[in-house]
């Protein structure tokens, strides 16, 4: 199976980062040892090399259908603690015993599917209380340009407007996408029931195809305030389903990097002083190079660094 | 007489309570369907007051309003209100029989829906309304819901007049399921009371009547079937619905089923299978009681799929969808439930129309399965058919229609039955070839020759084919 470099992609990257930041604050929910971490890490496992360096106390788990891909990733696993399961995500809901410890999942899909929302809703209603999901999906408003109606056909049950066509912007579709994942979190844990999924951080961002992503808590109803205030401090916390926020960060030489990193933390009008700074614009006119500038000093701790190598 | 038994016997308390009401017929119902009730009222109260002027749109001009939160409900309407003379029966516990009739056409026939909203949903209501001019409030109260002795409500002259005669409802104390319904379950909530009044009110909103929810318009759901024009009155095949109408005991039918989309190629329907790619479907049959769906999309036994030479429903039968249209003055002949969102089944009019359902739904299984495997040239049928009608758009193209009466069989009524094309058979000198692959090599073959991965297998296997064939006539 051919894949994308995942492990260049520079706003996956960040947002990647910006994930394990949010899993570090679970530790005000109780030990991060008592967690395990499933995901789809794809070749590289670069999630769980990431993971196993920033939390290696957490147990990991990789959900991978295809069976080369799943060769290729025993050749990459980080660490001996990462345990490889093959077979696709349903039947490991199906099959997988949670034995009512907390989980962390990344469900990243490439495209967006109504089956990834009931996987979705499944895994709302099986995991324990304090546990994160995280659902990745495809938002590229082109798919449905040439048949808007398919849109409609595949997810009515889930819109909160049937009858919207799929809107034309990457930000509205992911605004649309998010609308559907919190319909989807309250037909899966309706109010009746003790537990609530609690979204922590919402995002959308394109490495060439817009994606959304959402990360989220399902705790019990009365713990509810207290997962907010442990969230509360995370950089963009979303926690009322508020609009996602995007990740656009801009391409800049190491050199840049570490030019502009010396004025960071900086408290207002970050893309406008670092803009200064440069002396330069880096894309189309001025208020382009400060809209991206203000993306880097947003993101700058969590920014990768591409480096030539020659092995 | 054996000692110690009474000799006279004092007459038992057979007198309602209210908790009945209350507690117990609220369960019988889902809050969204009991909202539906409510929105019941407002389409009676124009019937009831208004005389339509526009054959096709009688309900334009009228609208229903309703807006939820977390502690509070209500439904506004301009449709006419509450008459004073049906003040005394409007509030009470069911229907008492010395009530006058009603507007032809109304639904309510229980007494009971307005009633078991308001308890379904909380337990204080205010009731205002104005009809011709006189305009009064009703309040319900938890006292008076709590005191089994007390069946009477005060009137009180409305506080305000309103610009048109209408009745404005508004619950409050609401029950703690309900309130969080209404707050943390709010956007699935609103969703699922949208997508319910925009198909079982569709023909309703078609006709002229805005609903609003939380100040958003609804909009119709309507289902449409693929109708060839076409084709009228020749012998000529063309994909169009079965039809029939009736008459009978006072109840007007029209039935009409058939395709809404093309049949589903082998690809789709396992893939359906695997992974469920589309969150609702237009399959199955829709059965209208005078303009409200009473039933929308049924597969099931109830409608006639599994019984009677009629296969069970399955993902192959995708594209089939049926409409029933039952029209009365007197709602009592309509075959509903109490809860008006069910059919009858054990009604004589319902099981003589399941006749025709599963006679009509017949015709479009067997062309499913005789085209089964070759949903490339149906495609191609359905697609030189024009655009799918609505079912009052079929109502009016059937009037071109040539009926054939069946007045020997049951029930006697007018019917038409489309030619649908059917497959020549395989001459002997083709040959069908399916083979099984690894996914990643077909996909591998497809993106090579089609520069799209996903390509529909059996293009690629026929493509392959083809290009082999040349290679090997050189």
């Amino acid at each position: 199976m051919k894949h994308p470099p995942y492990h260049l992609r520079s706003n996956k990257a960040v947002e990647r980062v910006a994930f394990v930041e949010g899993i570090r604050l679970l530790a005000g929910l109780g030990k991060l040892s008592n967690y395990t971490y499933f995901g789809f890490g794809g070749p590289y496992l670069e999630d769980f090399r990431l993971l196993y360096e920033l939390c290696p106390e957490i147990k990991m788990v990789s959900i991978e259908e295809d069976p080369e891909t799943y060769k290729r990733q025993k050749f990459h696993q980080p660490a001996g603690t990462v345990e490889l399961w093959p077979g696709t995500f349903s039947s490991f809901l199906a099959q997988y015993v949670l034995n009512d410890e907390k989980s962390i999942f990344w469900l990243d899909y490439t495209g967006l599917e109504y089956g990834n929302f009931e996987d979705f809703m499944v895994l709302l209603g099986k995991v324990a209380a304090n546990s994160m999901v995280k659902v990745t999906l495809r938002a590229e408003p082109k798919d449905f340009i040439d048949d808007p109606h398919e849109f409609r056909r595949k997810f009515e049950i889930l819109m909160p407007d049937s009858s919207a066509v799929p809107p034309a912007t990457s930000e509205d579709l992911a605004n649309l996408i998010q609308g559907m994942v919190q319909i989807a979190s309250q037909r899966a844990l309706p109010s009746a029931l003790p537990h609530v999924f609690q979204p922590v951080s919402s995002f959308y961002y394109s490495d060439g195809t817009g994606m959304f992503t959402l990360t989220g808590v399902v705790c019990r109803r009365s713990d509810q305030a207290h997962v907010r205030s442990v969230f509360k401090d995370l950089k963009f916390a979303s926690l009322n389903w508020a609009r996602p926020k995007k990740i656009d960060v801009p391409v800049l030489s190491t050199k840049e990097r570490l030019h502009l990193q010396r004025l960071l933390p900086c408290s207002s009008a970050a893309g406008e002083l670092l803009r200064k700074e440069l002396g330069y614009l880096i894309d189309t006119n001025r208020s382009q190079t400060e809209r991206k500038l203000q993306q880097y000093a947003d993101f700058h701790r969590y920014f990768p660094y591409f480096m030539k190598a020659t092995p | 007489m054996s000692k110690g038994r009474p000799t006279h016997y004092d007459p038992v308390d057979a007198s309602p309570v209210k908790s009945f009401f209350v507690h117990m017929l609220t369960r019988d119902i889902r809050l969204e369907e009991a909202i539906l009730d409510l929105l019941d009222n407002c389409v009676d109260g124009i019937l009831r007051s208004h005389t339509p002027h526009n054959a096709s749109e009688p309900y334009a001009g009228f609208k229903a309003e309703i807006e939820f939160k977390k502690d509070l409900f209500s439904i506004s309407d301009n449709c006419g209100g509450i008459p004073w003379n049906l003040h005394d029966y409007a509030f009470r516990m069911g229907r008492p029989a010395k009530r006058p009739p009603d507007a032809p056409g109304t639904v309510g026939i229980y007494g009971i829906g307005m009633k078991r909203a308001i308890f379904k949903m909380g337990r204080r209501c205010l009731i205002s309304t104005q009809n011709e001019g006189r305009a009064y409030d009703v309040e319900i109260t938890p006292e008076w819901t709590a005191d089994e002795d007390q069946w009477e409500i005060p009137v009180k002259p409305a506080k305000e007049s309103l610009p048109e005669d209408g009745t404005t409802l508004v619950i409050g104390e609401l029950l703690p399921g309900i309130a969080e319904c209404f707050g943390a379950d709010a956007k699935a909530f609103k969703a699922d009371l949208e997508r319910l009044i925009a198909t079982h009110y569709v023909y309703i909103i078609q006709k002229g009547f805005k609903v609003t929810i939380n100040g958003d318009l609804v909009p119709p759901r309507p289902t449409r079937l693929v109708f060839n024009k076409k084709v009228r009155g020749s012998k000529k095949e063309g994909i169009q619905p079965f039809i029939f109408k009736t008459k009978t005991g006072g109840v007007d039918v029209f039935l009409a089923v058939g395709f809404t989309r093309p049949i589903p190629s082998e690809d789709e329907i396992a893939r359906e299978q695997e992974e469920k790619k589309y969150s609702s479907l237009d399959a199955g049959w829709t059965i209208i009681c005078n303009d409200r769906a009473v039933l929308y999309c049924d597969r099931t036994e109830l409608t006639g799929w599994g019984e009677a030479g009629v296969p069970r429903y399955h993902t192959q039968f995708i594209a089939i969808s049926g409409i029933v249209e039952f029209k009365a003055d007197d709602a009592y002949k309509l075959p509903t439930t109490t809860t008006k969102r069910g059919i009858d089944a054990s009604s004589a009019l319902y099981l003589q129309i399941k006749n025709k359902m599963r006679e009509g739904m017949r015709i479009f299984t067997d062309y499913t399965n005789k085209w089964k495997g070759r949903a490339d040239e149906s495609r191609k049928q359905v697609e030189a058919s024009g655009a799918p009608l609505t079912f009052a758009e079929i109502k009016a193209e059937s009037a071109r229609l040539p009926f054939m009466s069946t007045k020997r069989s049951v029930p006697e009524g007018d019917q038409y039955k489309p030619r649908l094309p059917m497959p020549k058979k395989l001459e002997p000198r083709q040959r069908r070839i399916s083979f099984l692959k690894d996914i990643e090599d077909v996909r591998t073959v497809a993106e090579y020759l089609f520069e799209d991965a996903e390509k529909d297998p059996s293009a690629v296997g026929e493509k392959c084919f083809d290009l082999i064939l040349r290679e090997a006539g050189k």
